[in-house]
């Protein structure tokens, strides 16, 4: 018996005949398909014990209360909103949906870092360790401040509506430098109106939630206006019809079909930036048909008739302005494009309608506008009567945290005399605004002491600064820039060094008040989960280098961790006895009027605190107008009696009130015949964060499609250029040449082009950067001449195909 | 010759080989391959379902408010009673000292772990009145957790449900089989 190839193929056809009969060969190829399945970077989700906990989001300033889900108490997996909270009532908007994709993001640093390379070459960022990188900051900001320099010294943040907001200044205060300065946002504007006609430091607010009639000159209302979930609230409400109480009439006067527009009652559309123009014609009709609250402006309003100045000269008032041949119908339609008859007709509803109110957005962008349109704006208000006690205008109430005796303050103005930016040659403005753009034009043609070291914290001004060009000439002369970015952004990859600040959601931040909202509003937010990274919060590196100072700016921020100054802020505010936490479901703030004080419902500072991390927001009644009032003349002044003796042509008595004055925007009209306009969405996040890439998922494929960016062009326009549906083409303006897409669309007004703001990142990763462009990088900026306050609203531009 | 040789290599003696490489496969795809197939893994440490007769099942093992099922209970249940050793036993002193004092979770090996791609939810197999048992081992008289055996290849343990058990159970009550009701 021999083992040949006979019996080896026998065995062979055996062994395969056994093995058909044994679980083996089934069993490997189901595992083998289970294996398949497991490959080792395949996400696999946490499993274990689903927790909530209750915070209040701080990407944006709308400061909604939100609840988050984590498995095990530290992976976060959703967030949604807070049922119990008044300002969303569970509601929560695309980017609060996201936003756990910045927790989790590749782009996130994961420590200090160094620049170790010439400046912006990603490759040259070294790791380094806390110590090493404080003690290297303090060494030189020890040495400015020993040499008498301290003015070298500046920061760019984009905190407003929290208490970074209020630890900058006084650090910058005790410090002894002037260059705390704030990324652009409308409510500078509304911040300068309102100081100019009420002598008040704080911004308008309107109790839109109570309008029935609303008169929005461009405002994106729906696309996130002021506190987004607010406007969204409010909104729907005006949508609603209550119990013998109609509909609200939104009225949107834009020169696009924008979402608010769209959304609107009646859709107005103007040749772009004649907004205030018909706003002084409305004004015009309101005047000469005698629809104003004449009683209400003749005792509480100066500047409306004849005016006398500081020198005793008599001035023209509002009346005479508005009345002028330049604001009758004709005149307007001819210029805005909308009927003589409808601006009558927008008057007469407008001054006929109970509780009717009139709104602006900041033009292009959240950013501030020409103080002499929002001034036309605000007088509508004004003729309505709408700054009466209870009112539909008001302020943005301040939030009481400062005690009696508060020693650190006046350790914080033991600091160097302050050098108001105002007061440098060459940038001295009328009354100074928002003087970021000033200061980067003063760094960008020498600075004399040179900046030696800019902080640049909770901003990205290298992309979100409208015309970002001018940010990045002038870091060229900066000697070390710091950024406290936690994301690896536009301005963190320019940086020397990078202090990398918590994510959102990983320390403890805080909400000071709601930007257009009348009722006052705090709220702290508490983490959600351990810092993922070896990060510090910023206040905490604030602390730190105050502490290692030494002297007065030790003496004016004495408090261990930036936790332990919002746990002394919430004791302030407690011992002030004022408010309430609106612990409950179905409070309605809108409802809070300033005559009737609530009583608080909480013993003391330890239980506010409880409270407030527990996710509850405090709430105050509004400002009454009428008591805060804090002028001159004891009345809302519509004449700027302030700018006198500021240099300026004080012969002609327009100055001194509100009218049309257009800053034009620079380029030949024939070599660039269109206007560039961009606009915002609620599902672009277009500030100091970049768009989730689940937000990103949802934009239209005629907004952005693979990495092509679409700009809007009526078809009219488009068709003389050849251009159809989906073209590609050069979009050029005196400020830089980027490839667009066309999207044909109605909603475009003939002349001009629009394009999305948002997109267009050149940093972060793969999934965020090179899709579509940056429209800060082709609009251009015009310095508002009294204010000094950068402002956007159209850019000429040319349009080819590519 | 040539002829014979064939065939007295080839007829009677060739069933044998047939046999004996049918057999030989046999035991190994039944016996030797399962064996291959899955390595014995220790638990970090042992529990006794028995000594802890004293609590009922649902002390550790219970619904969470929304309708979750805690499954294996965390350290905060262990820590209720061992917050000190309360016997002598090795596993006890693996328990305080390397997960209680340290504050780590203990990370039992789960028998029944199910893949990424399946919703489960105990609670409408509670609603059905379906025993635990039918799907799980039987603790009640167990001192010693039996091995846990890991597929080489899929990572899953051994006695993991499949789908088709799965499958066949819900035809059998006239439960829905649909694709969507188990991979969501």
């Amino acid at each position: 018996m021999k083992f040949g190839r006979r019996a080896f193929l026998q065995f062979a056809a055996g062994a395969v005949g056994g093995t058909l009969l044994s679980p083996m060969p089934w069993r490997l190829a189901d595992d083998t398909a289970i294996w398949s399945q497991n490959w080792s970077w395949r996400p696999s989700p946490e499993r274990g014990p689903i927790t909530t906990v209750p915070t209040v989001c701080t990407l944006c300033q709308g400061g909604c209360g939100i609840q988050a889900r984590l498995v095990n108490g530290n992976r976060a997996i959703f967030l949604e909103g807070n049922p119990v909270h008044p300002v969303n009532a569970g509601g929560i908007c695309p980017l609060g949906a996201a936003a756990l994709q910045y927790l989790y993001a590749p782009y996130r640093i994961e420590q200090p870092m160094k620049q170790t390379r010439a400046r912006g070459e990603a490759a040259g960022f070294q790791p380094i360790s806390w110590s090493e990188a404080l003690d290297d900051l303090v060494k030189r900001l020890a040495r400015l401040k020993s040499e008498g320099t301290p003015g070298g010294v500046a920061c760019i943040t984009g905190s407003r509506w929290n208490s970074m907001d209020d630890l900058w200044a006084r650090f910058f205060s005790a410090y002894g430098s002037p260059g705390l300065f704030k990324m652009p946002s409308h409510s500078d504007s509304l911040r300068a109106t309102a100081k100019l006609a009420l002598g008040k430091d704080s911004p308008l607010a309107f109790a839109l939630e109570n309008a029935s009639y609303v008169l929005s000159f461009g405002a994106a209302l729906v696309e996130g206006w002021g506190a987004p979930a607010r406007m969204q609230a409010a909104f729907m409400r005006w949508q609603k019809n209550g119990a013998g109480k109609g509909a609200a009439k939104l009225v949107q006067v834009e020169s696009r079909c924008s979402m608010s527009a769209a959304k609107a009652d009646q859709w107005v559309p103007v040749v772009p930036g004649t907004e205030a123009l018909l706003a002084l014609g409305i004004a015009h009709v309101m005047v000469k048909e005698n629809l104003y609250d004449a009683d209400f402006v003749s005792r509480g309003v100066l500047g409306f008739e004849d005016w006398t100045d500081m020198q005793g000269k008599v001035r023209s008032g509002f009346k005479k302005i508005a009345l002028s041949a330049a604001y009758a119908p004709d005149q307007v339609a001819a210029r805005t494009g909308v009927d003589a008859a409808k601006i009558q007709g927008l008057a007469r509803e407008f001054a006929s309608t109970a509780n009717a109110v009139a709104v602006w957005g900041g033009g292009q962008h959240n950013v501030p506008g020409n103080i002499y349109h929002e001034m036309s704006f605000f007088a509508l208000n004004v003729l309505r009567g709408n700054l009466k006690s209870g009112g539909l205008v008001s302020l943005v109430p301040d939030v009481p945290f400062q005690p009696a005796d508060d020693q650190t303050a006046a350790s914080a103005e033991g600091g160097a005399p302050q050098v108001k930016l105002g007061s440098v040659p060459g940038t001295r403005v009328p009354l100074p605004g928002n003087g970021i753009y000033g200061f980067l034009d003063i760094l960008t043609r020498g600075m004399i002491p040179p900046l030696e070291v800019l902080f640049v914290h909770d901003a990205n001004p290298a992309y979100s600064l409208p015309e970002n060009k001018i940010f990045k000439a002038a870091l060229d002369k900066v000697g070390y820039v710091v950024s406290m970015s936690p994301y690896m952004d536009e301005t963190a990859m320019t940086a020397d060094l990078i202090l990398p600040n918590h994510a959102a959601f990983e320390g403890f931040e805080d909400v000071v008040g709601l930007p257009g909202v009348p009722y006052a509003y705090y709220a702290v937010s508490r983490p959600i989960l351990k810092p993922r990274k070896d990060t510090k919060h910023s206040g905490d590196v604030v602390l730190q280098l105050s502490k290692a100072l030494g002297g007065n700016v030790a003496a004016a921020l004495p408090w261990a961790s930036y936790e332990e100054y919002l746990k002394n802020r919430v004791n302030a505010l407690a011992a002030s006895k004022r408010g309430a936490v609106a612990d409950k479901k179905d409070i309605d703030l809108s409802r809070l009027q300033s005559s009737v004080s609530v009583s608080p419902n909480f013993k003391d500072g330890t239980d506010l605190w409880k409270k407030l991390t527990g996710g509850f927001c405090w709430y105050d009644v509004p400002v009454d107008v009428r008591s805060a009032l804090d002028t001159d003349s004891g009345k809302i002044e519509l004449a700027f009696r302030a700018i006198q003796g500021k240099g300026l042509n004080v012969e002609d008595d327009q100055v001194y009130l509100p009218h049309f004055k257009p800053l034009p925007p620079s380029g030949d009209e024939k070599e660039y015949p269109l206007l560039l306009l961009s606009y915002g969405m609620l599902s672009l996040s277009c500030e100091n964060l970049a768009n989730p890439p689940f937000m990103t998922k949802t934009l239209w494929d005629f907004v952005l499609k693979k990495n092509d960016l679409f700009v809007e062009v009526n078809p009219s326009t488009a068709g003389p250029l050849g251009m159809s549906e989906g073209s590609k083409a050069v979009l050029k303006t005196p400020q830089g040449e980027v490839a667009v897409r066309v999207h044909l669309s109605q909603a475009a007004r003939p002349g001009a082009i629009y394009m999305p703001q948002g997109l267009g990142h050149t940093a972060y990763d793969e999934y965020i950067q090179g899709k579509g462009v940056n429209s800060n990088s082709v609009v251009e900026v015009q310095v508002d001449p009294i204010t000094g306050m950068g402002t956007v609203w159209a850019t000429r531009a040319q349009l080819r195909r590519a | 010759m040539k002829e014979e040789k064939k065939s007295a290599s080839g007829k009677g003696v060739g069933g044998i080989f047939f046999f004996g490489g049918f057999i030989l496969a046999l035991i190994f795809g039944w016996i030797v391959f399962p064996n291959l197939l899955f390595s014995e893994k220790a638990q970090p440490l042992n529990f006794s379902h028995v000594a802890h007769q004293d609590s009922t099942c649902d002390q550790c093992h219970s619904f969470n408010p929304d309708g979750t099922y805690s499954g294996i209970p965390r350290l905060d249940n262990c820590v209720e009673c061992h917050e000190s050793p309360m016997t002598s036993e090795e596993s006890e002193r693996i328990l305080v000292e390397e997960y209680i004092q340290k504050q780590q979770e203990i990370p039992w090996k789960v028998y029944a772990w199910q893949p990424d791609n399946v919703f489960f939810s105990h609670a409408p197999h509670q609603a059905k009145n379906i025993e635990c048992t039918q799907c799980h081992r039987d603790v009640s008289k167990e001192a010693k957790l039996p091995p846990y055996s890991e597929n080489r290849l899929t990572g899953y343990s051994k006695s993991t449900m499949k789908m088709i058990d799965c499958e066949k159970c819900h035809a059998q009550m006239g439960a829905n089989n649909n694709c969507q009701v188990c991979h969501k």
